[in-house]
């Protein structure tokens, strides 16, 4: 571009000039029919942009569609930041945190079955235990006493009942009738994981871990808690830690600290590994290890990779949702659990997490 | 700082009180006006003047009459909710709104929301396309926006009520009163504005919900003339405005907004011989709350205070040569439960000089510098020149370097504000044409608009976002308009037409930047017979990107407005006018998920006695 053509548009500018360009004629896409044996990859979608979408990407990595809820359902919208897909029976349920509902769909084809609407305030993470289903809300994010997890009676898709908790109720994870709610502390910090009885659903205990809990797994009779830290811009930094509880008494039975700026978060268990990630590196470590890995198993920059937003492991593949700079599609990398890339894919707007469909 | 030293060769501050002696009765038109140099210095440049009867035609809100009637581009989340603006394919924070002649564009986000300003109270509303950072200082890169308030010094009193009702139970009042005379001038004018904004959202069975919205502004001017030569003047405005944030397709919302404006200015002006020297004083205050929820009390804030203390002095050394010195100085405070507390100051020295050189040709030359300890400021200028090859024809080049200086949420936003960052830079460079006949004026501006150290809000490794100096953006184009009054006995017709085609890319991903269309284009058409009047307004939006890979996209859209006055009155005004908006139904979204109403009527009335 230079001075010539600047002349040149400003002299040769008719008064009426619309483009007469039109558009390529869409692309019409066909739904699959059928979404088993493959991964459906949640895109959580911009913050008001109400882009939420679904990618289905074969087991065999041969097939991908994007955007198939829409596809199946075109006259719906998924949502505003989907927040948590999570699988029970032959449902699929998905959590709109901006939309405050959640979207139940037939896993295998997509279908629409339901739409709850009423119940929610801020709805983060669900998961199912003793034929129900449970769903951590933040409440109104300014206020810490209006937390709760929401009760779904899943014979008719309504919310039930409610059970208060502290402040920032987050990731829920179901073992043996309990649940075991992280509290990350939505826009504070929190430090505990409140256990759920789901005969009564009450409260029963109260684990103390490290600072901001943010992910969970359940490995032979124990709870894994990696805790990120409180951030740099907190004012008062603290370091992560990953912390192991006895679920025969929910006490921490271990506990590993990270350094200071290293803020782990994605915790995974896979064929007696541990993984986690931290900046744009995946870390794995022996299940029963005391020490911490020195160096990152892969990192995604190699790939051109920026952010790892949402994260997997699943039969020796890890999966790697980049979310690249959260308003461009997002990218899904594959590696082998040995850290060599495998290849990547473009999916929907912020990969935010991974459902494996059998 | 080192004040002296930039105003080495510059006017002595202070010679505004040499005055006395001089007879003139009637003052000049550069102490009318508060911004003198949108007609001093703004020849080389394209500036379209929307006046009253202008102003009265459209809605409003800024928005809205800039919207229908320039080609700047503006995205609404959903009526009258959050707009901003995309001037020549730039960002929402490099369209100046100048207030006065005083910059008011936000501290604490560096833009201005164009539905918090009611266009009312102003006499005129200026559109001065191009960089003019020299002069007004920051965010002047795609243009500026200036909202004028004349001094009248003449026998008049007048009072004028002008009333609004609409669809969706909107409800608007403006109520001016104008007395003067040769030695004092007050303007008063209030409006409010109301609006349930209920609207329906076109092929759906849903409302737009929680869209409702108030306003309430002030804007009382005075003026006096102490002596012949020395004037007095104050202007003072507060906006105040609820309103609750709409919803979107798919996310509901509960949200609302309050915000309160205020802006005050003092103006000592004194005419010597061929020296007009204004002494200013301004204070602005800015002020939002935002609730999470309506129903609840708990609210986050935030707040900026500003003072500005400036001296202008014009030296008219003859009918050919101009020189105006500007010696700004600026401290805003930055406080509030989203922003580190923090001040600023900033000094400025502004140096202009105009030049027939010959009678067909002159040039105007602007230089800025500015000292201060935030960040580092570039040596700011603009040449501009304009000559006319013919008496119908004229060209007009201009270059310019122009900045937007980091604001307060981006330096001190709490947890993620970045104090290292720097101004973004731009260079511009712009030829236009211009054909006026007896009733006809064609113009046509291509423009080249090269701009560096973008701040952008970007997610580091770990998923925090931090703004940084980061994109380079190329946005080039085209303006052209078309005007045309042809008067016949008592008949009028007016036609104004306005299309603009805008590439504005990212350097880096050789992506058009997201919400700027490539095309836009208006026309307005008002055919009048003696007290009868019809007018219609037309707009066309090209598709716009709605994410940066320009995978997501909105349609294009066209939005069709029609209305109709009679005037009763015989020497004054008794008008009573209705209009159609959006006639032909269109279904459109400014913002994605976010759609704008269907049909919708108004009823109009003025009086003026």
């Amino acid at each position: 571009m230079n001075f010539k053509k600047v002349i040149l548009l400003a002299l040769l500018s008719p008064i009426f000039l619309v483009s007469c360009t039109k558009d390529e004629d869409p692309i019409i896409e066909t739904p699959l029919g059928a979404y088993d044996n493959g991964i459906l990859i949640l895109n959580q979608g911009g913050f008001n942009k109400g882009n939420a979408s679904i990618s289905y990407l074969s087991n065999d990595f041969s097939t991908l569609q994007n955007n198939i809820f829409s596809l199946v359902n075109p006259t719906l919208i998924l949502g505003d930041v989907a927040q948590n897909m999570a699988i029970y029976g032959d449902l699929a349920f998905i959590v709109a945190n901006i939309s405050n509902k959640i979207e139940v769909v037939n896993r295998y084809t997509m279908a629409h079955v339901a739409t709850i609407t009423t119940g929610m305030n801020n709805p983060r993470y669900i998961a199912f235990a003793n034929g129900k289903g449970y769903v951590t809300n933040w409440g109104n994010g300014s206020s810490v006493s209006d937390d709760f997890v929401a009760v779904l009676d899943l014979t008719n898709y309504t919310v039930s009942g409610t059970i208060s908790v502290v402040e920032g109720p987050d990731k829920i994870i179901e073992n043996n009738g309990y649940l075991y709610v992280a509290h990350s502390g939505g826009f504070g910090y929190g430090n505990t994981i409140s256990v759920i009885n789901t005969i009564s659903d009450a409260v029963t205990s109260t684990i103390n871990v490290g600072d901001v809990p943010n992910s969970m797994e359940i490995n032979n009779g124990s709870l894994y808690v990696l805790c990120e830290g409180k951030s740099s811009w907190s004012g008062a930094e603290t370091a992560g830690e990953l912390d192991k509880v006895d679920l025969g008494t929910n006490t921490v039975t271990s506990s590993i600290n990270f350094s200071l700026t290293a803020h782990p978060s994605n915790l995974d268990i896979d064929n007696e590994k541990l993984y986690y990630t931290s900046g744009s590196s995946v870390y794995s470590m022996g299940i029963a290890a005391t020490t911490l890995p020195t160096s990152a198993l892969l990192t995604i920059s190699a790939q051109g990779g920026n952010t790892i937003y949402s994260f997997a492991v699943k039969n020796n593949y890890i999966y790697v949702g980049d979310a690249g700079d959260f308003s461009a599609n997002g990218k899904v990398f594959t590696y082998f659990s040995s850290g060599t890339y495998v290849h990547s894919h473009t999916v929907g707007v912020i990969p935010a997490g991974f459902c494996f469909n059998k | 700082m080192t004040l002296r030293k930039l105003f080495v060769g510059c006017f002595v501050f202070g010679c505004q009180f040499i005055s006395a002696q001089n007879d003139s009765i009637v003052p000049l038109r550069e102490v009318i006006v508060s911004d003198a140099q949108l007609k001093n210095f703004s020849q080389t440049q394209s500036v379209s003047v929307l006046n009253d009867s202008v102003i009265k035609k459209n809605q409003s809100s800024l928005t809205s009459l800039l919207n229908y009637n320039s080609a700047i581009y503006f995205k609404e989340n959903g009526l009258g909710m959050v707009s901003s603006p995309s001037f020549r394919g730039t960002t929402a924070q490099q369209t100046a709104v100048i207030w006065n002649g005083i910059n008011i564009n936000s501290q604490l986000n560096g833009q201005t929301d164009f539905n918090t300003i009611t266009t009312r109270d102003f006499d005129n509303v200026a559109v001065r396309a191009g960089g003019g950072s020299a002069i007004y200082g920051s965010g002047a890169i795609g243009g500026s926006i200036h909202l004028n308030n004349d001094m009248v010094f003449r026998e008049q009193f007048t009072n004028e009520l002008l009333l609004n009702c609409g669809s969706f139970h909107f409800i608007g009042a403006n109520y001016k009163i104008r007395a003067s005379t040769e030695k004092a001038s007050t303007q008063i004018s209030v409006s409010r504005n109301s609006s349930d904004n209920d609207y329906k959202y076109l092929d759906t069975n849903r409302k737009n919900e929680n869209g409702q919205f108030q306003n309430t502004s002030i804007h009382a001017n005075f003026g006096y003339q102490l002596n012949p030569a020395t004037i007095l003047k104050f202007y003072s405005q507060l906006f105040e405005g609820e309103r609750h944030f709409s919803g979107t397709l798919a996310a509901p919302s509960k949200s609302k907004y309050r915000n309160l404006d205020t802006r005050n200015l003092m103006e000592w002006d004194g005419v010597f011989h061929s020296f007009v020297s204004k002494f200013k004083l301004a204070f602005l205050g800015e002020q939002y709350t935002y609730f999470e929820d309506k129903d609840q009390s708990f609210y986050t804030t935030g707040r900026a205070e500003t003072v500005v203390v400036k001296h202008d002095l014009t030296y008219k050394v003859n009918a050919k040569l101009i020189f105006n010195s500007i010696v700004d100085f600026t401290q805003t405070k930055g406080f509030g439960s989203d922003v580190l507390a923090h001040k600023r100051q900033i000094a400025s020295g502004i140096f202009l000089m105009k030049l027939h050189v010959f009678k067909q040709l002159q040039y105007e030359i602007s230089v800025r510098k500015e000292d201060t300890q935030n960040y580092k400021s570039p040596f700011l200028y603009a040449i501009g020149t304009k000559y006319d090859v013919t008496k119908n024809y004229n060209l007009k080049l201009n270059f310019s370097r122009n900045f937007r200086i980091p604001t307060f949420n981006d330096l001190y936003w709490k947890g993620s504000g970045n104090a290292s960052l720097n101004p973004e830079d731009a260079y511009q460079f712009e030829v236009g044409q211009e054909m006026v006949f007896k009733n006809i004026r064609i113009s046509a501006t291509g423009f080249y608009n090269k701009i560096e150290n973008m701040i952008s809000w970007k997610p580091n490794t770990s998923g925090v976002w931090r703004p940084e100096n980061t994109n380079k953006v190329h946005a080039y184009g085209m303006e052209s308009n078309l005007n045309l009054n042809e008067k016949i006995g008592k008949h009028n017709l007016n036609l104004q037409a306005n299309y603009a085609y805008t590439v504005s890319e990212n350097q880096e991903t050789k992506k058009q930047l997201i919400y700027t269309p490539f095309h836009k284009m208006i026309t307005s058409l008002e055919y009048s017979y003696n007290k009868t009047a019809i007018y219609c307004q037309f707009l066309y939006n090209g598709k716009v990107f709605t994410s940066s890979d320009n995978f997501y996209k909105l349609q294009e859209y066209k939005v069709f407005n029609m209305g109709f006055d009679y005037d009763f009155g015989k020497s004054k005004t008794y008008k009573i006018g209705f209009q159609i908006l959006n006639l032909f139904n269109e279904k459109y979204q400014s913002v994605s998920m976010r759609p704008m109403p269907g049909i919708n009527f108004n009823i109009n009335m003025n009086l003026k006695l």
